[in-house]
């Protein structure tokens, strides 16, 4: 199954920027939630066990041949819709969202898996069609996309749901979906806003986006963590105050600084320099996903590539953009970076698939 | 064929995606580099203020010592609990939550809030300037649970008064008036600081210099850390001429005889220190400390008999009877009359058309001038003033103290009156009739005097002429020793014959141990000299008409300035008492005065706490 050979087209670049990554999000958290005043915390030693956790996975993930994965994909799609409901009706409940299944002594977030099964299953899909994909070939695609999405929304968890649509429009895109639709649906989703902020939308999550807007209009409500991000992002500076040294992350000027605002920790305490390296290296990352998605053997492979890339890049691109205090506060967490379990696995294990599909692109 | 266009189309979009992506990773870059780099500054300073505090550390006042060095006002520790509405999210709901776990009203609470609305947000508006302990920990656990973390509890030293004691004379703090800052440069909103009596007028002295502390909050706005603490420097230590055994003499003097509103003032008649000083009804200083409330302040100063008003430097009062002397002093010094001079009192006297009585209706037959002060007789005063005219009665009157300002160094003194034709002139555009002069020879008509301008006038018979400046500061000590502070010097000195003047001290003495109304102030071996003087406070028609039908008090006034021994004096002063029916019931408050002055100064026990009886038949 795993032939020796494939061992050396494994790409280590990408490896060794991934685990690099990794290491930052580990010593951030380290830091952000260090309290002097009441010994430290060992949030961070969970994140070692998730990253450790993740390496297995994603050794799975790049041992077998992706075709496997991508032709079970509609078990995987399955089981996933079934955990989803799972979770909505069973899952524990936590700031009132019902989020999570309890693994003893670890909560699984299935909805971290979503991104990676409705990538699998969509790569599978249009894989197999020839030509650019027909509108009922979108139809059914956005179908597939929108039955997990709608689950994981309903949780309710609208910031992880949203991470879907890139998923398959970039699937979409990349199967030759014509420029013409792309304008329909951009021009549908602009009819469709003033809709959904009527309707669809909780008070929680209009507040967000009208104090975005004016951050001022609610300084100490809404508004507050938007410009504690900026003042934690702006204080800075070019070198940053030192690890272990930012005001407004050590002393929780910034909420959930080792979750949604790590990269604002990072940005603090090590400055526009350490910011550099970050984006350096997840620009880097995404670079060499795309040539793995340019090098792969057949359309799956890129697709497949593309797929898990995309909710990657929208989620690290919202992130940062949010924790510069520069988009409304989604509870979208930085992956690789940002505290938590089920994130660290499936993305580890989405790029196991990456690496998958670049060593195997010499196979047949 | 299709394979290799389909291959081409996506080379070609993942290379869009792929500039796409490089674009936006430039715009974040540049983002952070406009936030981190340019705007950093601003965004800094929000930084540290987000996280420093500047707490400010009241210094304590300075401590007021006696002039024996007995401490008698000084500070303690109290908590004060403020708002900090730099940390506030939601001001209303802090104000209700504080008001409901302090028991106060929120419309208090939030009237306060609103007096300080224009000051800077990091400023402590403080609620509660003296909270009690289950007020302190009450608010600390709701602090800890992070559910007010805009309140700030601080220990600040608070101003502990004597009870009772000479509330006049050392006033009260309280925190600076809008106004107040205005008009001084090193005063800011929410300073504490003297508002009446010696914490008033030495206020520069006693205030100190306020410490800072500069503190880490977290954002539950806990202290974390300091960063710097500047120390705040305790305000001067200041001795007062006061002698607290003369002024608890007075107090309990007061207690005992009752409910009587007066006032007291004991001078050392060799240079103006003042030795007890008292004004009734007093109030409790201490209520102001600790930032007074709205009822108590109403009940204050809306309270009929005024407690607020400081009798012995503010109250105007006819002197009656103890303006003889300087009528006597005018003219003997004027040459008009001698001490031998004689009248004959028939009980009455006409001058100018018109009937003057003496209060003895029998009359005193012939009486010289010592035997005129010791039985007060109205007509030998009658005779001499018309005899010697209101200007040199003024000029002599305001030469021993009377209707000029003591300079004593406490704020607001008011102005006595004793006229003159030039008075008259100034301010009723009409001239003096000598016929007005007549009621002035007993201390009636227009004159009216303060009891501090009386006591400087028996300090300057005492000594001989110099009318001295009563004042109360002793030595100061800036924490580097014990200064003392010259004696001011006197407001006039005038060269009296010594004959003339031991006539009226002759008199004086009469008054208490001869034939006189004083007697009640009689201390055998001391030689006490006084005088009373029983002031009308409405003419005896009216006070038949108004019998019954008003329930203002219509009772006489009662003096009774005196110094002791009659020759050489140690002490001088006078005790007033409002509606005290008689001179003679001020004696009464005198005379324990006196016995605890001279006990003191051989070093004979104290005397115990006197039983006075007053006589409340007019």
């Amino acid at each position: 199954m795993f032939e020796r050979r494939l061992y050396h087209h494994i790409d280590w670049a990408l490896l060794i920027a991934l685990f690099a990554l990794c290491a930052i999000g580990v010593a951030m958290i380290f830091s952000a939630t260090s309290d002097p005043t009441r010994g430290n915390s060992h949030l961070y030693v969970t994140q070692l066990y998730a990253i450790g956790l993740g390496t297995i996975a994603m050794v799975v993930t790049l041992s077998l041949n992706y075709r496997w994965f991508t032709d079970k994909s509609h078990l995987f799609y399955i089981a996933l819709l079934a955990v989803l409901l799972y979770v909505l009706f069973l899952g524990t409940v936590q700031m009132g969202a019902r989020r999570w299944i309890p693994l003893g002594g670890f909560n699984l977030q299935p909805s971290e898996f979503a991104k990676v099964g409705v990538a699998l299953v969509l790569a599978k899909y249009f894989g197999e069609t020839r030509g650019m994909p027909a509108w009922s070939d979108l139809a059914i695609a956005g179908g597939l996309t929108c039955l997990p999405l709608a689950l994981i929304a309903k949780e309710p968890d609208l910031g992880t749901a949203v991470t879907l649509i890139p998923v398959f429009m970039a699937i979409a895109y990349l199967a030759g979906m014509q420029m013409r639709i792309l304008g329909y649906m951009a021009l549908s989703l602009v009819l469709i806003a003033p809709v959904a902020w009527k309707f669809a939308l909780k008070d929680y999550q209009k507040s967000r986006i009208s104090t975005f807007i004016d951050p001022s209009q609610d300084a100490k409500g809404a508004g507050y963590q938007q410009i504690q991000a900026r003042i934690t992002v702006g204080s800075g500076g070019l070198a940053g105050k030192g690890y272990m040294q930012g005001t407004q992350g050590q002393l929780r000027f910034l909420p959930v600084a080792h979750n949604d605002f790590i990269f604002s920790v990072l940005a603090e305490e090590q400055g526009f320099a350490g910011v550099l390296v970050a984006l350096g290296l997840y620009l880097f990352v995404i670079l060499r996903t795309l040539e793995a998605a340019r090098l792969a053997k057949d359309r799956l492979g890129s697709y497949l590539v593309l797929g898990v890339l995309a909710s990657f890049t929208f989620q690290v691109i919202y992130n940062i953009t949010m924790s510069a205090g520069l988009a409304p506060v989604k509870g979208l967490t930085l992956p690789l970076m940002s505290y938590g379990g089920s994130s660290m696995i499936a993305t580890l294990a989405a790029f196991g698939l990456v690496l998958n599909v670049r060593m195997r692109r010499f196979t047949n | 064929m299709a394979f290799h266009e389909e291959r081409r189309r996506l080379g070609l979009r993942l290379s869009v995606l792929q500039y796409v992506t490089m674009v936006l990773f430039s715009a974040l870059a540049m983002s952070f580099w406009y936030l981190q780099v340019v705007q950093h500054d601003r965004f800094r300073e929000m930084a540290e203020n987000n996280h420093q505090r500047t707490l400010p550390l009241r210094a304590p006042r300075g401590v007021l010592f006696d002039r024996d060095g007995k401490v008698l006002v000084e500070n303690r520790h109290s908590y004060s609990i403020s708002i900090v509405r730099e940390q506030t999210k939601d001001i209303n709901r802090t104000i209700r939550l504080l008001a409901q776990v302090l028991g106060l009203e929120e419309a208090s609470v939030r009237e306060i809030v609103e007096r300080h609305r224009r000051e800077p947000s990091y400023r402590p508006i403080t609620i509660v300037q003296d909270s009690s302990l289950a007020q302190v920990a009450a608010v600390t656990a709701r602090r800890l649970a992070s559910e007010l973390p805009d309140i700030v509890v601080q220990q600040v030293p608070t101003r502990q008064y004597p009870e009772m004691l000479a509330a006049h004379l050392f006033g009260y703090v309280g925190e600076v008036s809008d106004t107040q800052v205005g008009g001084a440069a090193d005063l800011k909103s929410g300073d504490i600081i003297g508002q009446s009596g010696v914490e008033k007028i030495y206020n520069a002295l006693l205030k100190g210099e306020d410490g800072a502390k500069h503190v880490v909050v977290n954002s539950t706005g806990r202290e974390v850390r300091t960063l710097e603490e500047v120390q705040p420097t305790e305000g001067k230590r200041l001795q007062l001429t006061i002698d607290f055994d003369i002024q608890k003499a007075i107090e309990d003097a007061f207690d005992a005889i009752g409910d009587f509103n007066g006032a007291a003032v004991i001078l050392d008649p060799s240079n103006g220190e003042v030795l007890g000083f008292s004004s009734r009804p007093a109030y409790d200083p201490n209520a102001f400390s600790s930032g007074i409330d709205r009822a108590t302040w109403a009940a204050l100063t809306t309270d009929d008999d005024r407690p607020l008003n400081d009798r012995a430097i503010q109250g105007r009062y006819s002197p009656a009877s103890t303006f003889k002397m300087a009528v006597a002093l005018a003219a003997m010094e004027e040459g008009i009359i001698t001490p031998d001079f004689r009248v004959s009192c028939p009980g009455h006297a006409t001058f100018y058309g018109h009937t003057f009585a003496c209060w003895n209706k029998g009359g005193h037959g012939s009486i010289d001038l010592r035997h005129a002060i010791e039985q007060s007789c109205n007509v030998y005063f009658y005779t001499v003033a018309n005899m010697v005219g209101i200007d040199k009665i003024n000029k002599w009157a305001t030469l021993l103290g009377l209707g000029v300002k003591s300079g004593i160094d406490l704020p607001n003194e008011v102005q006595g009156l004793v006229p003159s034709s030039e008075w008259k002139q100034r301010v009723k555009k009409e001239k003096w009739y000598a016929g007005e002069t007549v009621s002035v020879g007993i201390g009636q008509g227009a004159v009216a005097v303060t009891p501090v301008s009386m006591a400087v006038y028996m300090a300057t018979l005492a000594n001989g002429g110099t009318r001295v400046t009563p004042h109360l500061l002793k030595a100061v000590d800036d924490g580097t020793g014990w200064k003392p502070l010259p004696t001011p010097p006197p407001q006039s000195i005038v060269t009296i014959n010594p004959e003339h003047l031991q006539a009226i001290r002759d008199g004086l003495f009469l008054v208490v141990n001869g034939a006189g109304t004083g007697h009640n102030a009689q201390l055998a071996g001391y030689d006490v000299s006084g005088k009373t003087g029983t002031a009308q406070v409405i003419s005896n028609a009216g006070k038949l008409a108004a019998a019954g039908n008003t329930t203002k008090d219509l009772r006489d006034n009662g003096w009774f300035p005196f110094f002791a021994p009659r020759d050489n004096p140690k002490i001088a002063g006078v005790i007033f008492l409002e509606h005290g029916v008689h001179g003679s019931n001020a004696a009464a408050i005198a005379r324990h005065v006196l016995d605890t002055f001279f006990a003191k100064q051989e070093g004979r026990p104290l005397p115990p706490k006197p039983v006075i009886v007053p006589n409340l038949k007019p």
